[in-house]
């Protein structure tokens, strides 16, 4: 280092402690790495895997959750060793996109997936994945949707002269592809880069068999199936480093379909008060002490709407690191209220972990909305809904 | 998957391409009895060239077979769970293991071809297994068969159940509904039979409609239009599109004098040219600025500098 190699030119000239190892020319700072020690790499640099970054608030390892603006709305990104319980909305239909999206970055980033679902088989969802865009194209695709827009009046702001140096954020695709990329859901994800990665897949009919064995154990075995399952892999493929040989790391990234419906064998969502009403509870508590033990990140989607209890719901966000709600306004009076005609729906963020931190990195912005055009499926602030409250709060105070 | 008759199409349209397989259950309540309508859709199947199994739990079997002709009969299968639910006759009369055995054995059931497997009544059967059982077996007859490539279009199973709504609560229908593909409801009022059928398209939104229907004593449907009432129901109740810029203590909406008049103002912050030059050049005409000041009792008023004194 040349700030060693001064101080220590420094330190002869003054005749202090460090003579005795001038005459090497080599002073007692050292720097570690494989220049000076020539020892086996990895022990000093960072883990860097691909498809992941640290955060920049606590130093936490995060990945993608595939949309971008839920990815700034939670702070940068999921973390790894974290769940993300997503409740779905009530006809089911922005969840499974939100799900896909998420697989889909892992393919793209080239992390493993684990896909379980009782409804779908994991190679059907695995089809059906979003076509991941291409920074140009999508810079079309912008151009396109604010060319229709309808041309409102335009009212410009007058920026005082000092912001107008100020760079513009930027809204579209970062040009490294590292870290959150965009997706086409109109198209198909090409089958040549489902083959290229490695995925495991957990099909409940399949892993059941048709005996109607009632079971002792507390947890219903469609969930014991499960947990076993997700262990195997684990340690199998090495991502809790039982394996140390393998040279590159990855992450793998866990999806559940429709945790907690009946086809998973849980009657939760029937009853009031059910018998194994801590199943779904131990089966969160379990999968979470094996995704902090090891490199993955797991999203769940859960019909929230069918609980019938109450308490459960809430034990369950205890349980989850991340809870995003999705709200939409099918078949609600919302539907037709002027103020949320651009939108389908609204994304309520639930719970934010404290990873490592003393505070929660919640983001100052609350009426949240999403809307699912032909091609994206974006999240804005309900900017109609913002503007109202804010004129009524503002003026009837005075 | 269509099998309930939309508004202006013919009823109802033979198993199509694109249409896939699913279930639907029809909610009937005491005032609107929906096994009529159970039997109407069986009938259509029926003269369709499908073959129909019937798994009958409430209704003795010559009670349901009654109203359909022969060539119906002839393709409908009966698999009675009414007269000997617990098997206690013989085994070999009575379907042996319960309303579960008889669900699976429907799913194995051999026979190419399209088919329609009608559940008369999934209350019964919610009354005598497990939910999640129900649902995990009902979720399984309604999938294709997963013979890899083997599947043709036209193999498709409809699954229609009859549900009585007012014997469940919430936790099981909604679990029921979150697993049809549609859902009928059937109301009426003033002696007219309708369906709410909410229809729900695997990646689509979920559309709503609302059909009036009669059904004749052969059982077929008949469809009609929306009867006329003649007390007009208030239906302005539903109130005008909510504005909320109404009834605000200020104003919103500028008029075009107050718009050029907001346009034509120069913000302090905002820099322009003559800005610019009033700061690098400052002007004669400016007054320069003057400073009053009242000295009070405590103020120490001294002309001399104090760092006078200091030596440095």
């Amino acid at each position: 280092m040349a700030a060693a190699g001064t101080c220590g030119t420094g330190t002869r000239s003054t005749g202090s402690m460090v003579a005795a190892a001038s005459t090497n020319n080599v002073t007692s700072f050292q720097r570690r790495g494989p220049r000076a020690s020539g020892a086996d790499s990895g022990c000093s640099r960072l883990v860097s895997i691909a498809g992941t970054r640290p955060s920049v608030r606590n130093g936490q390892l995060l990945v993608s959750t595939g949309l971008p603006a839920l990815d700034q709305l939670l702070g940068g990104g999921l973390a790894v060793g974290t769940v993300l319980l997503i409740e779905e909305d009530k006809y089911n239909i922005y969840s499974p996109l939100l799900f896909k999206y998420f697989l889909a970055e892992g393919i793209v980033s080239g992390h493993a997936l684990l896909v379980a679902s009782a409804k779908e088989d994991p190679a059907d969802i695995l089809q059906k994945l979003p076509a991941p865009l291409i920074d140009d194209s999508y810079k079309k695709e912008c151009d396109e949707d604010v060319c229709s827009h309808k041309m409102e009046p335009d009212i410009k702001m007058k920026i005082a002269w000092r912001y107008q140096l100020l760079p513009k954020m930027e809204a579209g695709p970062v040009s490294s592809s590292r870290f959150g990329h965009y997706y086409d859901i109109s198209k198909r994800i090409p089958q040549e880069l489902i083959e290229t990665s490695k995925w495991h897949g957990f099909f409940l009919p399949e892993k059941i068999s048709s005996a109607f064995n009632v079971e002792s154990c507390s947890l219903t075995p469609g969930y014991m199936k499960l947990l076993q399952f997700i262990q195997n892999i684990i340690y199998k493929e090495g991502f809790d480093g039982s394996n140390p040989q393998k040279k590159q790391k990855n992450i793998l990234r866990i999806g559940i379909q429709n945790l907690g419906s009946p086809l998973w064998g849980d009657d939760i969502c029937c009853t009031e008060n059910c018998d194994t009403s801590h199943s779904l509870t131990k089966f969160l508590y379990i999968l979470r002490g094996l995704l902090r033990t090891s490199l993955s990140a797991c999203i769940i989607t859960m019909p929230t709407h069918l609980i019938q209890n109450k308490a459960v719901i809430a034990r369950v966000t205890n349980l989850s690191d991340t809870v995003v709600g999705l709200e939409s306004f099918i078949g609600s009076e919302k539907e037709t209220n002027p103020l949320y005609k651009d939108y389908h729906g609204l994304i309520h963020i639930r719970q934010i972990p404290r990873l490592n931190n003393l505070i929660y990195d919640i983001s100052d912005v609350k009426d949240l909305a999403f809307k699912l055009k032909k091609k994206l499926f974006t999240i804005e602030v309900s900017q109609e809904a913002g503007k109202v409250v804010w004129y009524s709060r503002l003026f009837n105070s005075s | 998957m269509d099998l309930l008759p939309s508004n202006r199409s013919p009823p109802p349209p033979a198993p199509t391409q694109g249409s896939p397989c699913g279930s639907a259950s029809s909610k009937d309540s005491v005032e609107w009895e929906g096994r009529s309508l159970l039997k109407a859709l069986v009938k259509k199947s029926a003269l369709c060239g499908e073959q129909v199994h019937v798994l009958g739990c409430e209704v003795s079997e010559e009670e349901f077979r009654e109203g359909f002709d022969s060539s119906i009969n002839n393709r409908l299968v009966y698999h009675d769970l009414f007269r000997d639910p617990l098997s206690w006759s013989k085994p070999g009369k009575a379907l042996p293991g319960g309303p579960l055995e008889a669900l699976r054995a429907l799913d194995k059931r051999t026979g190419s071809g399209p088919a329609t497997i009608a559940l008369d009544s999934l209350s019964w059967l919610l009354h005598h297994l497990p939910c999640p059982i129900l649902c995990q077996t009902l979720h399984a007859l309604s999938r294709q068969d997963s013979c890899p490539g083997d599947t043709l279009p036209g193999e498709q199973v409809r699954v229609l159940g009859l549900l009585h709504e007012e014997l469940h609560g919430p936790g099981p229908l909604g679990a029921l509904s979150s697993l049809a593909q549609t859902e009928v409801t059937l109301s009426g009022t003033m002696g007219q039979a309708s369906a709410h059928i909410l229809y729900r398209r695997p990646r689509q939104r979920p559309t709503l409609q609302t059909q009036w229907f009669s059904i004749l004593p052969d059982f077929s449907l008949e469809l009609q239009v929306e009867p006329l009432l003649e007390s007009q129901p208030p239906s302005d109740l539903h109130t005008p599109s909510v504005d909320p810029t109404t009834h605000l203590t200020f104003n919103l909406h500028l008029s075009k004098k107050e718009r050029e008049a907001k346009d034509s103002l120069t913000l302090p912050f905002q820099f322009s040219s003559e800005k610019q030059q009033a700061l690098l050049r400052p002007g004669l005409g400016q007054a320069t600025s003057h400073i009053f000041y009242e000295p009070d009792a405590y103020d120490d008023l001294d002309q001399e500098d104090p760092d006078d004194d200091l030596d440095v």
